[in-house]
């Protein structure tokens, strides 16, 4: 993995087109400004987790005739 | 053409009707083509069948049924990505993770599935508030059985 030191104020890029700012640190909260093309998402990391393993959850095999149960 | 299905064996389907999501699913990203599929018996539900994997295929279910005052934003991006021009042509639709019951089964409203119905694009986005759980138990009060 490649580590940076960075501070208030200084950005990374990623690629030609992602930038990331560091817009402020307060104790262990760092804030972060996230400039990327409008075509790409960004989300939080394990809110995108949890997506994913919700996704495999659905989609495991599963007896669906309590769909139909009276 | 025709496709192995999960729930309903191989079948004949008309490929304007292929959903195509250009980002594929979170956690199935390689799959980028799928198609609605309605039970005869259980009206409130339908099945997301992926078109070149048979064993993938999704319980969904439009939430408004169940959760009436269930809302979701589309953000400018998605508006773009999917070419929505008008609130007729989307479609919103929540993959169903079952349990033993349908009770006990769930729907994930932070991730609503949004279908553009004129061309066909569609995207599982994850909305940014924090409101809707991953895990709604939204057919606490069912008597199984999605007959609406």
């Amino acid at each position: 993995m490649l580590v940076l030191g960075r501070k208030k104020g200084e950005k990374i890029i990623i690629g030609n087109d992602i930038e990331i700012e560091v817009l402020s640190i307060d104790g262990d909260q760092v804030k972060l400004g996230i400039s990327a093309p409008r075509l790409i998402d960004v989300h939080r990391h394990e809110v995108y987790e949890a997506i994913q393993r919700e996704n495999n959850e659905a989609a495991q095999f599963k007896n669906i005739d309590q769909l139909f149960l009276k | 053409m025709k496709i192995d299905t999960n729930y309903f064996g191989e079948i004949e389907i008309d490929e304007q009707e292929i959903l195509e999501f250009k980002q594929g699913l979170p956690g199935f990203l390689d799959e980028k083509q799928f198609i609605l599929l309605n039970f005869d018996e259980a009206a409130a539900f339908q099945v997301l069948q992926s078109i070149k994997t048979k064993a993938l295929a999704f319980i969904v279910v439009t939430p408004f049924d169940f959760v009436s005052d269930y809302q979701v934003t589309l953000d400018d991006v998605t508006l773009e990505q999917l070419e929505i021009t008008t609130e007729e042509e989307v479609l919103i639709l929540n993959l169903v993770t079952l349990k033993g019951t349908l009770k006990e089964s769930t729907s994930n409203l932070q991730a609503p599935v949004v279908i553009n119905t004129s061309n066909r694009y569609a995207k599982q986005i994850i909305l940014h508030t924090t409101v809707y759980p991953t895990k709604a138990s939204i057919f606490e009060n069912e008597d199984a059985r999605g007959a609406k």
